[in-house]
C-alpha cells in the first residue's frame, strides 16, 4: 500500500465484538413429536413407505427419496454402536437403534473409551428432569446385556413441541488494519481526524481506506481533516432504543467534514428538547465537534457536534 | 447444452493474497482489494470493463449481516451488478461462467475471502448444523470428520497412520508455494500427536487461514482479444448430499462423484485420468482421500496409493486445502491455482500440463461439492 503514515503510532489493532442473537426455532410436526416424546422416555422414528426405511429422529420427509413419511413408529432405546469419535466436547457416536435403518447421532456417556468397539450393544441414558430437547437423552452407554428391541406402533402421541428458544453467541476480534488503525490512533492520542485522498478523483475519504470505492485505485496521501463541517441531512430522534448514548430528543445527522467527500453519521447535540424540535439543525448548518473526556480511539470520542455560526 | 459453455468462457486472470493463519493487521477489504487489483494485472482489462461481480463469503465469519454490502468498493463493484453466494467461491465461478456463457455479460469478476482468525471457526461450522438434534450433542466440523474418517478407515482397512503421508505431502507442497504461509517446520511433534477427533489428529485437519482470491472470467471474444493462451472452462458440475450426517454414507462422497461426473460429461472427458492437474479441497486427510476416489482417481479405499513418493505430480501442486483452508474461498483458490498453472503463471506447475480440474467442498462434513475443469489450447 502506498501511504505516508509510517510515523503514525499504531496502537489500535482490533476491537472485540459480541453478537448475541435470540431465535425461536420451529420444530415442525415430526421433529416436534420426537422432542416431545423424549420427555416421556420414548424415541419416535418415521417410516418411509416409498423406500422402506425407518429413520430416527422422525422426519416429515425422507432424506433419501424425498417422499412424505406418514407413519411414526416407536423405536427401542437399544441398539448398536456403528461409529464414534472422541473430541474435546465428548464422545459423539452413531447409534443404530434396533429396527431402524439410519443411525442416530448422539453422545456416549458413562463409558470408558477403551471399551468402545464397533457393533457393541448400547442403550439410552435418560435425563432425570426432561427439558423438552434432544438432551433428554443424556447419551448412550455400553450395555452388553441389552436385548434386541423391536419397533412398535405409536398409540397416543404427545403434542409436538412447536417452538424452542435458542440463542447464538458469537465473539469476534475485528482487525482495524492500517487505515482504521491510523485514524483511531490519532483520534485517541491527538484528537486529530485523518482522511486519505484518492489520486484519481481527488476526493478525501473518511474513514481512510486502501482503495477508492468509486475509482478502484489505491489511495495515496493522508490528509488532516478539521473537526468542522456542514450538515447534509438530519433527523430528530424522539424514540428510545437499546444502546442509545444521548437522551431524546436529539438530532442525528449526516455531516460532511470540511474538505472531505464522504459523509459522517454522527449526532448534533448541546440542544434543549425545544431546540432539537425547532428545526435549528438543518441541511447547510455549520457544526463543530465537541470532544468527550473519553479517549477510546473511536469516533464516539466525539461527544456530539454543535451548531456554530456561518450556516448556509 | 454441453457446447454452450465449453470453450465459450475463459479464465483470463486470477490472483490471491498470501494465505496465513492470521492477517491481524489487515481488514477484509484490504485482502479483497489486493486480490482483485492483482487479478486485473496483465490482462489489459480495467475495472470499468468488468460487467458483474459475484462474491463468496460468510456473514457468520465476517461478524456482520449481508457483509458484501460493506465490501463492494474493495471488490470494484461500485455501481455494478453484484451478487453474493453463501458458499465457496467455486460456486460463484460456476454462476459467473454460466452467466457469460448465456451471452448476458462478457467479463465477470469472482471474489472469495475469509478471515476465520477473527472468530472461532468451529462456531461457524456448528452454525451450519441442524439445531434440534445435531447442534446440542456437540457436533462440529471436527467431529463429523472424525466419524467419517473412522468409517472410511474401517471399511477399507486403511490404518490411521497411513494418513501421515497425506499431511506430509500437502505441507511439503505448501512449503514450496510462496502464497501459503506454511512450512514443514511448522509440523512439530504436538501437531502430529494432538488428538482432535479420533482417529484424526491436528495434523489430519485442514488448517483455517485468512486470505482472499479473485478470478477474472471472460467470454470467448474478450479472451481472444486479450491474447496469450486463454485457459478455457470446459466442464462444470455441483451436487449436494443430505444434511443429516448419520444418513450419509460417510466412507464415500456420492455428491462429489455426481459433481465430477457432470463436469466430465460436459467436458467430454472420460474421467480423472484426462487431467494433468487436480486441485482439491478437503476438510481432513481422510476427506481428501474420499474426494480423490469420488473423482475417480482411485478405487474406493485406494487413494492412499496416490501419495507414494514421486506418484501423481499433478495432485494438489499448491498443497491443497489441508495446510491452508480459507473457508468459503479454498475452492476458488484451487481454480486460481489450476488456471495459473495451466496459463504459465505459476512456479509450481507440473511440466506440460494442458488440462486441469478444480474441486470445492462446502457445508458441514463436506456436504456439498463443485467441480470445474479447465483446458489450455
Amino acid at each position: 500500500m502506498t501511504n505516508n503514515a509510517t510515523s503514525t503510532r499504531e496502537t489500535m489493532g482490533s476491537m472485540t465484538s459480541r453478537l448475541s442473537m435470540p431465535y425461536t426455532l420451529t420444530a415442525g410436526k415430526a421433529m416436534g413429536t420426537f422432542l416431545a416424546e423424549l420427555g416421556a422416555q420414548r424415541i419416535i422414528g418415521s417410516r418411509c413407505a416409498a423406500c422402506a426405511t425407518v429413520r430416527v429422529p422422525a422426519q416429515d420427509f425422507c432424506g433419501d427419496c424425498g417422499a412424505e413419511t406418514g407413519e411414526l413408529v416407536a423405536v427401542p432405546s437399544t441398539g448398536e454402536l456403528t461409529g464414534w469419535t472422541v473430541t474435546e466436547r465428548g464422545i459423539l457416536a452413531f447409534v443404530l437403534l434396533d429396527g431402524t435403518d439410519v443411525p442416530l447421532l448422539h453422545r456416549i456417556v458413562d463409558t470408558d473409551v477403551s471399551s468402545l468397539v464397533l457393533g457393541a450393544r448400547v442403550s439410552a441414558r435418560w435425563a432425570a428432569e426432561p427439558a423438552g430437547n434432544v438432551m433428554d437423552i443424556t447419551g448412550f452407554a455400553i450395555d452388553a446385556e441389552s436385548t434386541v428391541g423391536a419397533l412398535a406402533p405409536t398409540n397416543e402421541l404427545l403434542a409436538p413441541i412447536e417452538q424452542l428458544a435458542y440463542r447464538m453467541e458469537l465473539t469476534y476480534e475485528h482487525s482495524y488494519g492500517h487505515f482504521y488503525g491510523s485514524l483511531f490512533d490519532s483520534v485517541k492520542n491527538d484528537r486529530r481526524i485523518r482522511g486519505i485522498r484518492c489520486p484519481s478523483c481527488r476526493n478525501v475519504l473518511l474513514p481512510p481506506r486502501g482503495f477508492c470505492d468509486v475509482c478502484f485505485v489505491p489511495t495515496k496521501d493522508w490528509i488532516d481533516i478539521p473537526d468542522t463541517g456542514t450538515v447534509q441531512a438530519c433527523s430528530v430522534v424522539h424514540i428510545e432504543f437499546v444502546g442509545q448514548r444521548m437522551t431524546p430528543p436529539y438530532v442525528y445527522a449526516e455531516i460532511v467534514l470540511d474538505g472531505t467527500a464522504t459523509r459522517l453519521i454522527h449526532s448534533v447535540g448541546g440542544l434543549s428538547a425545544e431546540e432539537a424540535r425547532s428545526g435549528i439543525v438543518k441541511p447547510g448548518s455549520r457544526v463543530k465537534a465537541v470532544w468527550s473526556d473519553r479517549a477510546t480511539g473511536s469516533l464516539a470520542d466525539i461527544e456530539y457536534f454543535q451548531v456554530i455560526d456561518g450556516s448556509a | 447444452m454441453v457446447a454452450a459453455t465449453s470453450r465459450n468462457v475463459a479464465v483470463v486472470g486470477s490472483a490471491q493474497t498470501q494465505l496465513k493463519a492470521a492477517w491481524s493487521d489487515r481488514q477484509h477489504v484490504d485482502l479483497i482489494s489486493e486480490a482483485v487489483a492483482r487479478a486485473l494485472l496483465g490482462t489489459g482489462l480495467r475495472i470499468e470493463d468488468v460487467d458483474f461481480v459475484i462474491d463468496s463469503g460468510s456473514d457468520f465469519l465476517d461478524g456482520r449481516s449481508i457483509s458484501n454490502c460493506g465490501f463492494l468498493g474493495a471488490m470494484g463493484a461500485h455501481h455494478k451488478e453484484e451478487s453474493r453466494v453463501e458458499e465457496d467461491g467455486l460456486w460463484s465461478a460456476l454462476y459467473g461462467a454460466t452467466k457469460i456463457a448465456s451471452g448476458s455479460a462478457s467479463v465477470g469478476l469472482i471474489v472469495a475471502y475469509s478471515k476465520s482468525s477473527e472468530s472461532d471457526p468451529n462456531d461457524y461450522w456448528t452454525s451450519l448444523a441442524e439445531p434440534f438434534t445435531q447442534r446440542p450433542v456437540g457436533l462440529d466440523q471436527n467431529a463429523v470428520a472424525g466419524l467419517f474418517a473412522q468409517r472410511y478407515l474401517t471399511r477399507f482397512g486403511v490404518p490411521a497412520s497411513a494418513l501421515r503421508a497425506v499431511t506430509h505431502r500437502a505441507w511439503a507442497a505448501a512449503d514450496g508455494n510462496t502464497f501459503v504461509d506454511a512450512t514443514l517446520e511448522m509440523l512439530q511433534d504436538e501437531y502430529w500427536s494432538q488428538e482432535i477427533a479420533s482417529p484424526l489428529r491436528r495434523s489430519d485437519m485442514a488448517r483455517p487461514v485468512d486470505g482472499a482470491v479473485a478470478v477474472l472470467l471472460a467470454s470467448k471474444d474478450v479472451a481472444r482479444q486479450i491474447g496469450g493462451s486463454p485457459v478455457w472452462v470446459t466442464g462444470m458440475g455441483s451436487a449436494i448430499d443430505q444434511h443429516f450426517i448419520a444418513a450419509r454414507d460417510g466412507a464415500t462422497l456420492p455428491a462429489a462423484a455426481a459433481a465430477a461426473s457432470a463436469a466430465y460429461r460436459m467436458a467430454g472427458a472420460s474421467g480423472a485420468s484426462d487431467f494433468d492437474i487436480v486441485e482439491v479441497s478437503a476438510g481432513s486427510t481422510a476427506g481428501e482421500l474420499m474426494v480423490l476416489e469420488a473423482l475417480g482417481m482411485a478405487e474406493p479405499g485406494k487413494a492412499i496409493d496416490l501419495y507414494a513418493d514421486g506418484a501423481s505430480p499433478g495432485l494438489n501442486p499448491s498443497g491443497g486445502a489441508l495446510p491452508a483452508d480459507v473457508v468459503m474461498a479454498s475452492g476458488l483458490v484451487r481454480l486460481h491455482e489450476v488456471a495459473a498453472q495451466l496459463g504459465g503463471r505459476s512456479d509450481h506447475a507440473p511440466q506440460g500440463a494442458r488440462r486441469g480440474l478444480a474441486h470445492a467442498s462446502g457445508g458441514l462434513g463436506m456436504q456439498n461439492h463443485c467441480v470445474i475443469t479447465l483446458e489450455t489450447s
